[in-house]
Parts: structure tokens; sequence; C-alpha cells
């Protein structure tokens, strides 16, 4: 008889462990889940804020016409982009990188900060740049840690990730202007 | 904004990591933030008024050298007091690795946290053994920081994800002003070089220094050698030549207010680390001070020189590459003078106020990242992981 409890005893006991180890488990997944959810919207404000200061660059009367024209489509197709992050939406903010890039020459950098006005602009989009970076590596970081996690078997096995999908990481060129980078 | 740092090593003596921390809240309390430090400390350490002393360190050997680190159930209830207390907007710990109270606090937390990484010579075998205790915690961190490419490998390879690239930071001015000191300025028959760190520490280059001097010493008969730093000069002189010994003067420990008039009167400072350094600030320092650098080729050195435009460089580990070096610099002050004009411009950029700035837009897209996701521990499956919720 008392070694009929021991076994069921036993049995409770390492049932209670698989159980606090699978809500664990969930949990910790779930906060991993929640981290990528804040990224991911980190991200895409950042983008946002990013276009709109090419925007404000290029209405600002500094650049020449052919310039601020090419630096407004740019931007104006990053800020139509659907929100989701797919290839569309990665392909707008490479050109809107390029873009970038090709308006702010040494030269036109150099004649920009002479005036003040001039000089914010500059301060704008070199930080908007720098934050869109930040926010893109901090996401892909929260990416890896996620796939990493999801490829655990009890994670697979148990189901523990729902029906959410398997994140990918964003991929675009998010460099920095070379005449802005230190 | 409420910012929160841990240092893991303690305040009771000097180190690299503890300078960053002390000066990085320094820097965010002179800008208006409101910033808390917690770091072990000795009661009798006399401690800025913001640090929060985690208690008394106890010297361990980990990682290949002896840190002096606190740990413990009264440390880890330590900080979690500190955490509530604080309720910061950001976390940023340094060292999250180390068994101290950086990992207590990353343990504890729930909030925008932010981890710098300093060192570059983690060991791959304490990595294996320590890693599955620690990766769900690591996991917490949104937003990591590497001082160097060196710690940004070490976070690649050993911890996966990537990490942003911040340097350390200087406070180029404290430097750029410091008073010359009569005694330590070289004259053209006697010039001056300095060295500066723990004598007994090999990995320093005190002995690389030592055997590139007799060669040095057959052609500058003047040269005095000022060896700033803690050691027992008579342990360390052992066995060395006697003129080499008769050339070098030893101050001992300095002031840091020392240490910049020391970098600023001397004719050359020599930076003969053979390796381990992650990042070089005592270059940059140099370089702040108007010094002509001469240091070995380590990856770190020779980006912070630039490759060797912001100062001259000589081949790791050999005393004959380093006493020509020496010698022809010791000959040349105009070279000298372009090399320390060219090192005090490319300082800049390593000032605190770039560096902070930098770490600030970090906290700021962390900070954004959790407003947009709030997370609530206590209703999902939070409340079976451990930590409080600071917000």
């Amino acid at each position: 008889m008392t070694e009929l409890f021991t076994w069921i005893f036993a049995t409770l006991f390492v049932l209670v462990i698989i159980a606090w180890y699978l809500s664990y488990t969930a949990a910790r997944l779930d906060r991993l889940h929640v981290r990528l959810g804040g990224t991911l919207a980190a991200l895409d404000a950042r983008l946002v804020r990013r276009a709109e200061a090419a925007v404000e660059l290029a209405n600002s009367g500094l650049l020449d016409g052919a310039t601020a024209l090419l630096l407004a489509t740019a931007a104006g197709e990053s800020l139509e982009s659907p929100s989701e992050h797919g290839e569309a939406r990665e392909q707008a903010e490479s050109d809107l990188t390029e873009a970038l890039e090709l308006a702010l020459t040494p030269a036109v950098v150099d004649a920009l900060r002479e005036t003040p006005p001039g000089q914010d602009l500059v301060d704008k989009v070199t930080s908007a740049c720098t934050r869109v970076q930040l926010a893109r590596r901090f996401h892909n970081d929260a990416v890896t840690d996620v796939r990493r996690v999801r490829h655990k078997w009890t994670i697979r096995m148990f189901h523990l990730a729902g029906h959410t999908p398997l994140p990918s990481t964003v991929e675009f060129d998010d460099e920095m202007p070379s005449p802005l980078a230190t | 904004m409420r910012i929160g740092i841990a240092c893991p090593y303690s305040f009771d003596v000097p180190g690299g990591v503890q300078f960053h921390v002390r000066d990085l809240a320094e820097h965010f309390i002179g800008d208006g933030h409101d910033v808390s430090v917690l770091a072990p400390a000795d009661s009798e350490t006399e401690l800025p008024p913001y640090v929060t002393s985690a208690g008394r360190a106890t010297a361990v050997r980990y990682n290949g050298s002896v840190a002096r680190l606190n740990f413990g159930p009264v440390t880890a209830a330590k900080v979690g007091r500190w955490l509530e207390h604080g309720d910061f907007d950001v976390l940023h710990l340094h060292e999250p690795m180390t068994p101290s109270v950086s990992v207590l606090a990353l343990m504890a937390a729930e909030g925008p946290i932010v981890a710098t990484f300093h060192t570059s010579m983690l060991r791959s075998r304490t990595m294996q053994t320590a890693y599955p205790l620690l990766r769900p915690s690591l996991e917490k961190i949104a937003g990591r920081i590497a001082v160097s490419e060196d710690a940004r490998r070490t976070v690649t390879t050993h911890v996966g994800g990537d990490a942003v690239v911040i340097p350390n930071g200087v406070y180029v001015d404290r430097f750029a002003q410091a008073p010359r000191r009569a005694e330590w300025i070289g004259r053209p028959s006697a010039p001056t070089i300095a060295f500066l760190g723990r004598m007994g520490e090999p990995r320093k280059g005190l002995p690389v220094l030592a055997a590139a001097l007799p060669a040095v010493l057959r052609e500058v008969p003047g040269l005095r050698v000022l060896v700033a730093g803690p050691g027992d000069p008579e342990e360390i002189t052992e066995g060395w030549p006697p003129e080499v010994a008769a050339a070098c003067e030893f101050l001992g420990g300095v002031s840091d207010a020392d240490k910049a008039s020391l970098l600023a009167s001397v004719d050359v400072y020599v930076a003969p680390n053979t390796g381990g350094e992650s990042f070089g600030i005592i270059l940059i320092e140099a370089m702040s001070a108007g010094a002509c650098v001469l240091a070995s080729d380590l990856p770190a050195f020779s980006r912070v020189l630039d490759g060797g435009s912001a100062g001259a460089m000589f081949a790791n580990e050999q005393p004959d590459d380093l006493a020509r070096t020496l010698v022809s610099l010791l000959r040349d002050p105009q070279h000298r003078g372009e090399l320390a004009s060219a090192g005090q411009e490319r300082a800049r950029i390593f000032d605190w106020s770039v560096v902070a700035d930098k770490i600030m837009a970090v906290y700021e897209t962390v900070i954004e990242g959790r407003a947009a996701s709030q997370w609530e521990p206590e209703r999902r499956w939070g409340r079976f992981l451990p930590g409080r919720t600071s917000r």
C-alpha cells in the first residue's frame, strides 16, 4: 500500500515539475513576443520620423528643386507603404536611404550647416537615421532571440507558440548618409 | 528621465568599468536626469551621492582575473529594494554576465533594460557552463551596447544577436586643460616618456618597455621614464639592467589630476600593452591631454589611433621595434607635434557629450518599444516568471 502511495506521489511530483516547466517556458516565450511587438512598433515609429525629417528637408527650399523632388518622392513612398513590414516596405526604406545619400553630398551638407535652419535639418536627419539603425538592430536582436527559443523541442511539441507566425528579421539598407557619419 | 545603472565591480578599487559608470552617471546628472548607481563598495569607501552600495565586495577569481564582486541572498534582496525604490524608466546594466549586482538586477527586473558589454575576453568554457542559467534573463535585454568591436564580437559569438558599438567616453576638456608640471617636462637632452598602469600585470606591457630601454638609452642617454601606477618598484626592477632601473622614476598610483598633468607634460606616452584591451581609454586620455602617443598595434589601439595617423604604433611584443620607433620619435619634435595635434583633434569624437547622446538614443528607443508593447506580467503567463514588475 505504502509503495503505491510512493509511486503516486512520485508521479504527481514529476507531473507538477513538467507543468511548471511548460508554463515557465510559455511565459518566457510570451515575454519575448511582447518585446518583439514593442521593438517592431518602435522601428515603425522611427521610420515614420525619418521619412518626416526627409520631407521637411525636401520642403525647406534649401535643396535644389530636382534633389528635393527625388527626396520627397522617396519619403512619400516610405510614408505610404503599408505599415506591415514586408518586402515592399523594406524596398521603400532602402530607397529612402539611397535618396538621402544622393541628396546629402558633402558639399550640400556643408552648405546646409552654414545657416541655422539648415543645421537644424541636418541634425534632425542625423538623429532620425541613428535611431532607425538602433531600432532595427534591437528589433532584429529580438527576432533572433524569438527564433532561437521557438526552435526548442518543448515549444514545438506542445505548440506553446500558438498561432503566432515565426518572425523574420527586417532587412533594408539603413546606412547613414556618409557626410553625416562621425 | 529616471535612470538606474548597475555596476558589477566594486567602487573600492579603480577600474575601467567603474570609471565609465561614474562618468556616464555624472554626465546624465549634469543634463538634469535622475540617476542612481548600484555597485558593491565597502562601508568605509567614500561614495558619490548618487551611488548606492550593494554591500561589501568579495575578491573572486572569475574569467581569468581577480574581480571584486558582490553576490548572495542579502545582495539579491538589496538589489530588489533598489529596483523597487528607484522605479526607473530605464535600467542600464554593465557587464550583465558577471556574477555580481548586474546579473541580480537583470534577473529581478522587468522593464526597459539596456546592457553594456565591456569585456572582449570571455572564455568560451565560462560561457558554455554559465549560459543555460543566464539565457532566459538575457532575453530581457532590449538594447545591447558593446564598447568596442572586440566586445561586440564577443556578444555575436557567445550571446547571439548583435550589439550597437558605442565606445567609452572621455572628458576631453578635463585632460586638454590639465596644467603641465615642470618636473615632468622633457628637455632636449633629457626627454621624458610615461608609462601608466599596474606594473605587476604583464599584459600592461611594462616588461616589453623594459626590454626596449637598453637600446633606447644607448641612443638617448638622458631619457627619463616616468612610471605611474600601483606596484612595488623593487620587485618589478629585479633583474633589470642597472642603467634601465636608474632611468625609471616610479610615481606610484597617481590621482586623476596628476595623471592628466603627467600626460600633458611628457614628450611621448608609451602604451606597450600586449593584449586584453578591448578599447584603450588611456590612449584617448593621452591624446586629449596633447601627448604624442606610441602604442602597440593591437586592433583596439589601431582603431583609436585611426590606423596610425593620430599616434605612432609599433609591432606588439617586439621590443626592437618599440626601441626603433621611440628613438625616431624622440629625435623628431616636429613629427611628435603633428601626431599630438592630430590625436587631440581625433579625441573629440570620443568625448562624453558625443557618447552620452548615443546612449540616450538607445534609452529612448528601448523605452519607446516598451511603451508600445505594454507587457502585463500580472495577467498573462508572466506570473510564472521570476522578477518584479517595475512598470
